[in-house]
C-alpha cells in the first residue's frame, strides 16, 4: 500500500498569487511586479501517455430498484453490521428519543429544538415519530440555511481578492436551491455553468469569489469530485498518479470564462451589476488565466479530451461529464460527504481528498450508495439524508459499550460531534433570545441592551481565522470560553424570566431549562441535586445559575 | 496499513504525539522525514517575543535607512546611535541611545505590495491562498512551540487591532485580542459576585463529570481543559498584567493607545506570555509623509526605548525579542500628490528592526544609494521568520499538519541571519 509521502507535499513552487488590489500601488511598483509575475509553465511532458485511472473498484452492495428510503436504510445497516461482526465489535444501543431529536435537529436544520418542540416529541407515543420528524426537518426552510452555511464557507473562501464581492446573493441562492432540492446533478450544473450578473443569477458569485482558473479548478475538484488537485498545478501529484497536465486540462474548461473584477465598494461600487460571461475565445484577463496554461487542451480528469467547438461554451461539457452516472467521482463524493455530515467522518477521509490509494472503511456500501443515488436515486440529497438518518446506524447512542469505545471507523456507536459556530450561535440565540441574526443586514448598530454582536461576528470569533472548525474535535480556546461565560450571552436575567414564566416550582423550572437547552428532561438525580441548589441559593438567581451552567456545558456544545 | 490509521488520527492527536516525540521509527514512509528534521539552529534563548506591528507599511528611508544624498531624500536627517556605525532618523533619538541592543535589517525584499496580502505574508511567510490552506501567523507558531498547554495565561496576545490568527493550527493558538489597553481583556471579568461565579462553576463541574461518565468522548475532556484554563486565568495573579492602570512606569512610554499597549506587552512578558503583538496604525503615508512619520516616530521613540530600557533593568532583555516592522517599505521617491506629498507602497527594498534577545548593535543588509534595491544580503520574509524562530530556540523546519493531514513546514526555505546579530 502506498503511504502518503507528506513531506513532498510541502507547497514550495512559486505560484504567482495574483494581487487583488492594485489601487494604491504606484507605477514604479507595478513595473517591478510585472517582472516578478511568473507562473510556472505547465508540465513539459505532454507526450506522456497517462493511463485512465478510476477509483479502486469494489463490489457495490445491491440497492433497492426504486427510491425507497426505508429499504436503503436496511442496506446500510446490513453492511455496517457485517463489518462490525467481522471485527468482533458490539454495536451500541439505539439512542434515546432525546438524543435522536437533538441530533436530527442539529444535523438537518442546524439548531436545537425549542422546549415545546422537545416536549411534544418526547411525549408523542406514536411508533413512527422519528421518520415523521425527519420529513418535517427536511421540509423546514432552515435546512437550506444549514446547508448554505456549509457551502458558502467552502465556495466563498476568505481572501483579500474577493472582499468586495457580495456574499449574500450566493448564500440566498444556496438556501433556495437546497430547499428546492432539484437534484445534486442539476444543482451543481447550474452553479458550474452560471452566466449573467449577480442580480440576475447569484450563482455567478462562485466565479467572482474564486476569480482565476486555478482557484476554480481546485474548488471544483475538491468539493464536487472529492479530490485535491492543487499540488498538480505546479508539479505532479506526489502520492497519486495525477500529472500536472491533468490539472491544466481540467482548468481549460474554465478558460473562456470572463469574470468581472469586483468594484471597490468603499468608493460606492455596485457589485450586483458585475457578473460572468463565457466568450468565444480564451479569456485574455491575465489575472484570471495564466499565460502558461493557454496551450493545454480541455481534458476530463483521468479521461478523454472532448471535442469542443471553440464557439461553444466549455463549461456545460465539464458539468455533463461530472454529473454523468458513470463518472467515478461525483456521486461517491456526494455520498461520502453526506455520510460525514451525519456521522462526523466519511467512509474515506478527508472527504475532499479521496485519493485513490485510500481505502474506504465500507467501500462496497459507499459504491452501492453512489451507484444508487446517481441512477434510481436521482441525485436526491434529501432522500439520501433521510435514508441515512432512518438507519439503525445513525440511530445509535454515542455512549460506547465496554468494547467499542476505541472504534472510530466502523460506526459501532455514534460519533460525538461538536457544534459548528453557526449551530452554536443559532442555538444560543434560540435559548437566550438576546442574540440577533444579522445576516444580510450588515453590522448591527450600537444601542442599548446587552453588548452582543451579530451572527457573522460571533462565527468569525469562533472560527478564529480558519475556514471551518473540526466536526469532531473541540477546538475552542480561552477567548471563546471567556465570551461564553462572561459576556451577556449567558448572563441575561431576562432570559430566565422569559423561559420560566410563572413557574415557581423548582422541579418544573429545572425541567424547562433542560428541555430548552439540552432537549431532554433532567434525570431524577439532577432534579434532586438542583432542587437542593435552588433551596440553598434561592430563586430566581439559582435558575440563572443553572441556565448559565447548562449553556456552558459540554453537553450543550456537543452533539451527542 | 498506516496510511488509514494516520488519517484516523485527529489533528489534535497528531500534534499531541508530535509534541511528545512519540513519532517513533515504527511509522515508516513519511515519518522518517519528520524525524530527520534535526533542530535547525534553534539554539536561541529568547522566551518571549514582542512584535511592534507598524500597520500601513512604514517608510524605510525616513526611519532606519536614511539616504541624505539621494534624490528622494526627504526632510529628515540621520543621527548617530549608541551602536557605532549605525545611523537612524533624527526623530528616534531615544531609540538611538539603545541601538547597541538592537539591529537594523536593511535588506528586506518581499513580493507582496497590497496591504492585506502583504500583512498576511509577513505574518505567516506564505502567500495568501497558496495551496488552499490558511497559514498560522508567527504568533500562533510561537504559541504552539513555547506556550504552556495548561497555564493560566494565553500564549498569544494581540493588542490594539486585528492580527492574524492561527489558521490551520486551530483556535487554541488564536490570539487573545485586547482592543483597548485601558479596558483590558474583553470578557475577562465576570459581572457576578465571586460567590455566584463559584457556585456556577461548581454546577458546571458537576454536570461535566456526569456527562463524561456516560459518554466518555475526548471532546468532553478538551472542553473541560479549555474552561479550566479560562477560569484559572480569570482568577490568576498573572492576569493582573492586563491591568495597566497603576503601573508606575506609565509615563515613560508616552501617551496614547500604542504606548499603553507596549506597556501592557512588557507586563505580559514579565508573567511569561510568549508572544505579544502591539500595533500602531497610520503608516500608509501616501500623503503628508513627513509630518505624519515625525509624529509616528515620536510615539515609537518613547515606547520602544522605554520598553528596551525597562526590560534591561528587569533582567529580561536577553530573554525577550522585540521586532519592529510593517508589511512593506515605501517608495524611495517622493510622489507628486498635491501640496503634502508622500511615498507609496514599496516591497522591493525595506527595513525592519529587532532589539533584545542578545542582539548587539548590528546592521544586516544594505540598499543602494536611493534605497531602491538591496545590494547586500537580500532578506526574505522567510529568512526573517526563520531568524525569529532561531532566536527563540524554535526549530523552524518542523512540520505541522493541517486538518486534512498535510504537513506544512513552519517556515519554508529560510536562510536565517541569526549569527549576524549576536
Amino acid at each position: 500500500m502506498r503511504l502518503r509521502p507528506v513531506a513532498l507535499f510541502a507547497l514550495t513552487t512559486g505560484l504567482a498569487v495574483l494581487v487583488g488590489d492594485l489601487t494604491n500601488i504606484d507605477a514604479q511598483e507595478k513595473v517591478n511586479k510585472k517582472a516578478k509575475k511568473k507562473v510556472d509553465a505547465p508540465a513539459t511532458e505532454p507526450s506522456e501517455k497517462i493511463p485512465p485511472r478510476a477509483p479502486r473498484p469494489s463490489n457495490p452492495v445491491a440497492t433497492p430498484a426504486a427510491k425507497d428510503d426505508a429499504a436503503l436504510a436496511k442496506v446500510i445497516d446490513a453492511e455496517v453490521t457485517r463489518k462490525l461482526a467481522a471485527a468482533k465489535l458490539t454495536a451500541s444501543a439505539k439512542c434515546s428519543d432525546d438524543e435522536f431529536l437533538r441530533r436530527a435537529y442539529l444535523d438537518i436544520v442546524g439548531v436545537i429544538p425549542t422546549a415545546d418542540q422537545a416536549k411534544a416529541f418526547l411525549d408523542n407515543p406514536s411508533g413512527d415519530k422519528r421518520a415523521k420528524l425527519l420529513d418535517e426537518l427536511l421540509a423546514d426552510p432552515r435546512f437550506g440555511r444549514r446547508m448554505a452555511d456549509i457551502w458558502t464557507a467552502k465556495l466563498f473562501p476568505k481572501d483579500s481578492g474577493n472582499r468586495f464581492v457580495l456574499k449574500e446573493p450566493l448564500y440566498k441562492w444556496f438556501e433556495e436551491q437546497f430547499n428546492k432540492n432539484p437534484g445534486w446533478d442539476k444543482f451543481i450544473t447550474s452553479l458550474v455553468t452560471a452566466t449573467g450578473t449577480v442580480a440576475d443569477n447569484p450563482a455567478v458569485t462562485y466565479f467572482l469569489a474564486n476569480r482565476s482558473v486555478d482557484k476554480l479548478t481546485d474548488t471544483t475538484a475538491q468539493h464536487f469530485l472529492g479530490i485535491q488537485l492543487q499540488c498538480c498545478q505546479c508539479h505532479n501529484h506526489p502520492f497519486t498518479t495525477w500529472k500536472q497536465t491533468e490539472y491544466w486540462g481540467m482548468a481549460a474548461f474554465y478558460s473562456k470564462v470572463k469574470a468581472d473584477n469586483p468594484k471597490n465598494a468603499n468608493k460606492g461600487g455596485d457589485n450586483t451589476t458585475i457578473g460572468v460571461q463565457e466568450g468565444n475565445g480564451r479569456t485574455k484577463q491575465k489575472d484570471f488565466f495564466p499565460e502558461a496554461a493557454k496551450n493545454v487542451n480541455a481534458k476530463f480528469l483521468g479521461a478523454e479530451e472532448p471535442k469542443l467547438n471553440e464557439k461553444d461554451p466549455y463549461r456545460p461539457a465539464l458539468a455533463k461529464w461530472m454529473v454523468a452516472p458513470e463518472n467515478p467521482y461525483f456521486a461517491r463524493a456526494m455520498v461520502n460527504r453526506t455520510w460525514a455530515h451525519l456521522f462526523g467522518r466519511g467512509f474515506i477521509n478527508p472527504v475532499d481528498d479521496m485519493i485513490e490509494e485510500s481505502v474506504a472503511s465500507h467501500p462496497e456500501l459507499m459504491d452501492g450508495l453512489a451507484k444508487h443515488i446517481a441512477t434510481t436515486g436521482e441525485y436526491d440529497l434529501k432522500y439520501l439524508i433521510k435514508a441515512m438518518c432512518l438507519s439503525e446506524t445513525y440511530q445509535r447512542t454515542s455512549k460506547p459499550t465496554a468494547d467499542n469505545g476505541a472504534d472510530t471507523k466502523l460506526f459501532s456507536h455514534m460519533t460525538m460531534k461538536v457544534m459548528s459556530p453557526e449551530q452554536l450561535f443559532d442555538s444560543l440565540a434560540q435559548v437566550t433570545g438576546n442574540l440577533r441574526d444579522t445576516r444580510g443586514k450588515g453590522q448591527p448598530v450600537g444601542g442599548k441592551g446587552p453588548r452582543v454582536g451579530g451572527r457573522e461576528q460571533f462565527v468569525n470569533f469562533f472560527l478564529a481565522g480558519a475556514d471551518t472548525t473540526s466536526a469532531v474535535d473541540y477546538e475552542a480556546g480561552i477567548p471563546q470560553a471567556l465570551r461564553l461565560m462572561n459576556s451577556p450571552i449567558a448572563n441575561n436575567p431576562a432570559t430566565i424570566r422569559a423561559l420560566l414564566g410563572k413557574d415557581t416550582k423548582p422541579a418544573d423550572a429545572i425541567e424547562k431549562i433542560y428541555l430548552a437547552a439540552l432537549s431532554r428532561r433532567p434525570t431524577a438525580d439532577e432534579v434532586k441535586d438542583l432542587t437542593a441548589y435552588v433551596e440553598r441559593v434561592g430563586a430566581p438567581d439559582a435558575y440563572g445559575d443553572i441556565l448559565w451552567a447548562v449553556l456552558n456545558s459540554s453537553e450543550f456544545t456537543l452533539v451527542k | 496499513m498506516f496510511s488509514t490509521k494516520l488519517q484516523d488520527r485527529s489533528r489534535r492527536d497528531v500534534l499531541k504525539l508530535a509534541a511528545a516525540g512519540v513519532f517513533a521509527p515504527t511509522l515508516s514512509g513519511w515519518l522518517p522525514v519528520l524525524a530527520k528534521a534535526a533542530p535547525s539552529g534553534g539554539t536561541g534563548k529568547a522566551k518571549s517575543c514582542i512584535l511592534l506591528w507598524m500597520d500601513g507599511g512604514p517608510t524605510h528611508k525616513d526611519t532606519w535607512d536614511l539616504k541624505p544624498d539621494s534624490k528622494g531624500a526627504g526632510d529628515f536627517k540621520p543621527i548617530k546611535t549608541a551602536a557605532s556605525g549605525i545611523e537612524i532618523s533624527e526623530h528616534l533619538p531615544k531609540v538611538a541611545q539603545v541601538m547597541n541592543h538592537g539591529a537594523v535589517v536593511r535588506g528586506m525584499t518581499t513580493p507582496e505590495g497590497a496591504h492585506a496580502r502583504a500583512k498576511y505574508y509577513m505574518h505567516t511567510g506564505f502567500r495568501e491562498g497558496q495551496g488552499g490552506v490558511v497559514y498560522p501567523a508567527i504568533g500562533s507558531l510561537v504559541s504552539q512551540e513555547k506556550g504552556a498547554a495548561n497555564g493560566a495565561m494565553p500564549n498569544y496576545v494581540a493588542i490594539g487591532g486585528r492580527s492574524f490568527g492561527s489558521g490551520f493550527l486551530g483556535p487554541k493558538h488564536q490570539p487573545l485580542l485586547v482592543t483597548d489597553p485601558n479596558r483590558g481583556v474583553e470578557d475577562l471579568k465576570s459581572a457576578l459576585s465571586l460567590s455566584t461565579f463559584d457556585n456556577r462553576v461548581g454546577l458546571l463541574e458537576q454536570m461535566e463529570k456526569a456527562f463524561h461518565r456516560e459518554y466518555k468522548a475526548d471532546a468532553i475532556n478538551d472542553h473541560k481543559t479549555t474552561y479550566e484554563r479560562a477560569v484559572k486565568m480569570m482568577q490568576s495573579k498573572e492576569a493582573k498584567a492586563f491591568d495597566i492602570s497603576s503601573d508606575p512606569s506609565k509615563a515613560k512610554y508616552g501617551s496614547g493607545r500604542f504606548a499603553e499597549g507596549v506597556l501592557m506587552a512588557r507586563r505580559l512578558v514579565e508573567v511569561g506570555v510568549p508572544f505579544v503583538e502591539v500595533s500602531l496604525g497610520g503608516w500608509d503615508t501616501h500623503q503628508d509623509n513627513f509630518a505624519r512619520v515625525k509624529s509616528l516616530s515620536e510615539q515609537v521613540d518613547a515606547a520602544l526605548s522605554a520598553l528596551v530600557t525597562e526590560l534591561k533593568d528587569k533582567g529580561l532583555l536577553d530573554s525577550t525579542l522585540i521586532v519592529w516592522m510593517g508589511e512593506f517599505g515605501r517608495t524611495p521617491n517622493i510622489n507628486a500628490r498635491g501640496a503634502k506629498p508622500g511615498r507609496d507602497h514599496y516591497p522591493r527594498a525595506w527595513s525592519l528592526a529587532m532589539f533584545g534577545a542578545g542582539i548587539k548593535g548590528r546592521v544586516v543588509g544594505k540598499t543602494d544609494k536611493e534605497g531602491a534595491s538591496v545590494v547586500e544580503r537580500p532578506t526574505t520574509a522567510q529568512d526573517f521568520l526563520g531568524t525569529v524562530c532561531e532566536l527563540m530556540g524554535i526549530d523552524h523546519t518542523k512540520k505541522n499538519e493541517t486538518a486534512t493531514g498535510r504537513p506544512i513546514q513552519m517556515v519554508e526555505k529560510a536562510k536565517p541571519f541569526t549569527k549576524d546579530l549576536l
